[in-house]
């Protein structure tokens, strides 16, 4: 149900993502990348979906008139109307946030951007070019540091 | 119903090295724990969304997880969030295998520094049983740390410190600071059957190759091999007593939710320091109208976690933070004793631990500064993603009666069964020790390079560690179980999870735990002879 809510209105939604996660030179994956997670979500938990559903309905009522055409609006003007959504309903608003996050930080293409290899980290585990350590000879050297009892 | 010499209850890190150690003495063993075993093959290592599943299926928290064989706590009278794991392993799956043991004076709290209570045992007595742990665990690690005295040699060599490591080690240096690569209970190298770590980072969701030494890879087989008999999804409703007044078994719910009876001839229990208490108090009766064992009125109080504070330094340069075992890098001890000077008493460990995952960047981690959203997002990212070290500053909880384990008057697992209310507030000296330790993880944080430092000075999600809630001691007035880890009230239930712990020392005390269930174990088989 709030799935179909959230779904509904998939091109605000996609468009509040984007301006969560605006796009830049270098980077150019933007926040959309974490719709169907965010989607997803509200599919799994009625709990945050419900709070995913009163976000984009707050945005909707910030906005008015604007809120229908957001992706049209500047980049001051989206902005400044999240903030208002920020502070009037700061509980569902920030559970759009971390979806949104944790939706576009475990995206393919953000992790490639990031430098790092996409995909399960088992089997193939990172290599550590060297395990050598530094120097203990110092501490080593100041004595026992523990109480004898 | 076939009765046992032994029934332990709990499959975690102390029920299970109980468990092996009689077993292994010829010791008919049964143990019940309301979890399963965990196959290697659904660990989300496995699957490249692997970090969302840290806040939901994976979460240490069971009040976020709600697992099947979870039981819900209420912690809303708590500053801190208590983590653990149902299933065979226990919170071994989770933990992150940091694997300090307490020091000599930690045992002798009240003679050195005036306060809370010594321990009935010592270091001394410990020692064999921390050695016999270590190579049953397998410990990588250094030699010569000159914070413990000698410790016999590690299993295998430390945990790489990587650039990461090597840049907050330049820091305690420039200081003049001790520092040492963690004791850590992560195999470097193949070792007794067991994998070397391939350092893909999460140890926090488990271990799917077994090279972090949870006890279902450990002990457990052995136990087995030894004769033990594990039964999995087994909830126990009570402790049991014979008409002597003795523990003659439980009452437990199994996989299909049928009650069912084990008698046993003596009774471990290794449910953790939330889990214990629960049960004792579940177990009431007319000989025990408030808990079973529960004369002092000692059950469930003096709950002490281990309350952290997280400072985190941001770097120019890039880490690797995301290569190697995310909670073990480095141990500083420079500020563990008291020092009264400090104007608190005890004192702490700083927990280097590796550096943040994508997501966690994102959302601000132990720290929980979330990055802004919006045109400051990018660059905000940027400077964090990569370029970050978290200093833990794991602090020495003094025992305080009003911290503690009750039931819960409305609130029960999905068998029925009251549900534990933890009531937990921060004493002021753990307040000054924490703020110490920011200050000074802030000075090794520059010191190492960092050009700005941010903290959190509580973590509430940090209940990693249960201890005190059925304490140990020599009178029966003061402490729930003998130095010898039998319940005053009823010689034959013993004791051997993190309750029986009478401080809890500045370290992780997973190492401790299995010392004293091995010990406990050694006088059980003794007394048999």
């Amino acid at each position: 149900m709030t799935r179909a809510r959230l779904a509904a209105k998939r091109d605000l939604l996609a468009a509040v993502l984007d301006t969560l996660v605006p796009p830049s030179a270098g980077f150019p994956e933007s926040g959309r990348l974490a719709l169907e997670h965010v989607l997803a979500v509200a599919d799994a938990s009625v709990e945050a979906g419900d709070l995913l559903a009163r976000a984009i309905e707050a945005i909707e009522a910030a906005g008015g008139r604007d809120a229908r055409r957001f992706a049209e609006l500047g980049a001051d003007q989206r902005e400044d109307l999240l903030r208002r959504v920020e502070r009037s309903a700061p509980g569902s608003f920030d559970a759009l946030v971390r979806h949104t996050y944790d939706g576009f930080y475990s995206h393919p293409a953000t992790i490639t951007r990031l430098g790092l290899e996409p995909g399960p980290v088992q089997p193939r585990g990172h290599r550590i070019e060297s395990d050598a350590l530094p120097d203990l000879g110092r501490v080593a050297a100041s004595g026992p540091i523990f109480r004898r009892v | 119903m076939q009765g046992t010499d032994v029934l332990v209850i709990g499959a975690g890190a102390s029920g299970a090295a109980v468990a092996w150690r009689l077993a292994t003495a010829g010791i008919e063993v049964v143990c019940l724990e309301q979890g399963d075993w965990v196959d290697a093959r659904a660990y989300p290592h496995w699957r490249a969304d692997w970090e969302l599943h840290r806040h939901t299926d994976w979460s240490a928290e069971p009040n976020v997880r709600r697992l099947p064989q979870d039981y819900p706590v209420n912690d809303r009278g708590s500053v801190i969030s208590p983590l653990m794991y149902n299933a065979v392993g226990g919170s071994t799956i989770h933990w992150s295998a940091h694997f300090p043991r307490f020091r000599p004076s930690d045992f002798r709290v009240r003679t050195l520094d005036g306060v809370a209570d010594d321990w009935p045992i010592d270091y001394a007595t410990l020692e064999p049983h921390f050695d016999l742990n270590d190579r049953m665990m397998g410990v990588a690690g250094i030699a010569g740390d000159p914070a413990y005295p000698p410790k016999s040699p590690r299993q295998t060599p430390p945990i790489p410190l990587d650039t990461l490591g090597v840049t907050i080690a330049g820091g305690f240096e420039r200081l003049g600071w001790h520092w040492w690569p963690s004791d850590s209970a992560i195999l470097t190298r193949d070792y007794d059957g067991r994998r070397a770590c391939v350092n893909c980072g999460p140890c926090d969701l488990g271990c799917p190759i077994g090279a972090k030494a949870s006890t279902d890879v450990t002990y457990w087989p052995k136990a087995i091999g030894a004769g033990a008999r594990l039964i999995t999804r087994a909830r126990v409703r009570e402790i049991t007593l014979g008409a002597d007044g003795l523990a003659d078994g439980v009452v437990y719910y199994d996989g299909e939710g049928r009650e069912q009876a084990q008698k046993a001839r003596a009774v471990v229990l290794a449910a953790n320091g939330i889990g214990t208490p629960r049960l004792l108090l579940n177990s009431r009766s007319p000989r025990f109208p408030d808990g079973l064992a529960n004369r002092s009125g000692l059950v469930g109080r003096n709950l002490m976690f281990h309350p952290y504070a997280m400072a985190r330094g941001v770097f120019d340069q890039p880490l690797g933070g995301h290569r190697g075992p995310i909670g073990c890098s480095i141990i500083s001890q420079e500020f563990y004793e008291t020092d009264p000077s400090r104007g608190f008493v005890r004192g702490y460990s700083f927990q280097v631990a590796r550096g943040l995952s994508p997501i966690a960047s994102a959302n601000g981690g132990s720290v929980g500064d979330r990055v802004p959203w919006g045109r400051e997002h990018r660059r905000a990212y940027d400077e964090r993603f990569d370029r970050t070290i978290t200093v833990a500053v794991i602090g020495e909880d003094l025992p305080e009666a009003d911290n503690r384990v009750e039931l819960d008057p409305e609130l029960a697992d999905s068998s029925g069964i009251p549900a534990p209310r933890v009531t937990y507030r921060l004493s002021e000296n753990s307040r000054r020790l924490l703020d110490h330790g920011i200050a000074r993880a802030r000075e090794v944080l520059h010191a190492a390079g960092a050009r700005e430092v941010t903290f959190n000075p509580l973590l509430r999600a940090g209940g990693w560690h249960l201890m005190g809630t059925a304490r140990m001691g020599s009178d029966p007035a003061t402490s729930v179980v003998d130095g010898a880890g039998r319940c005053h009230d009823v010689p034959n239930l013993y004791i051997v999870d993190g309750s029986v712990m009478v401080t809890c020392a500045g370290v992780n005390p997973t190492s401790t735990i299995q010392a004293i269930a091995l010990y406990v174990a050694d006088g059980m088989i003794g007394r048999r002879a």
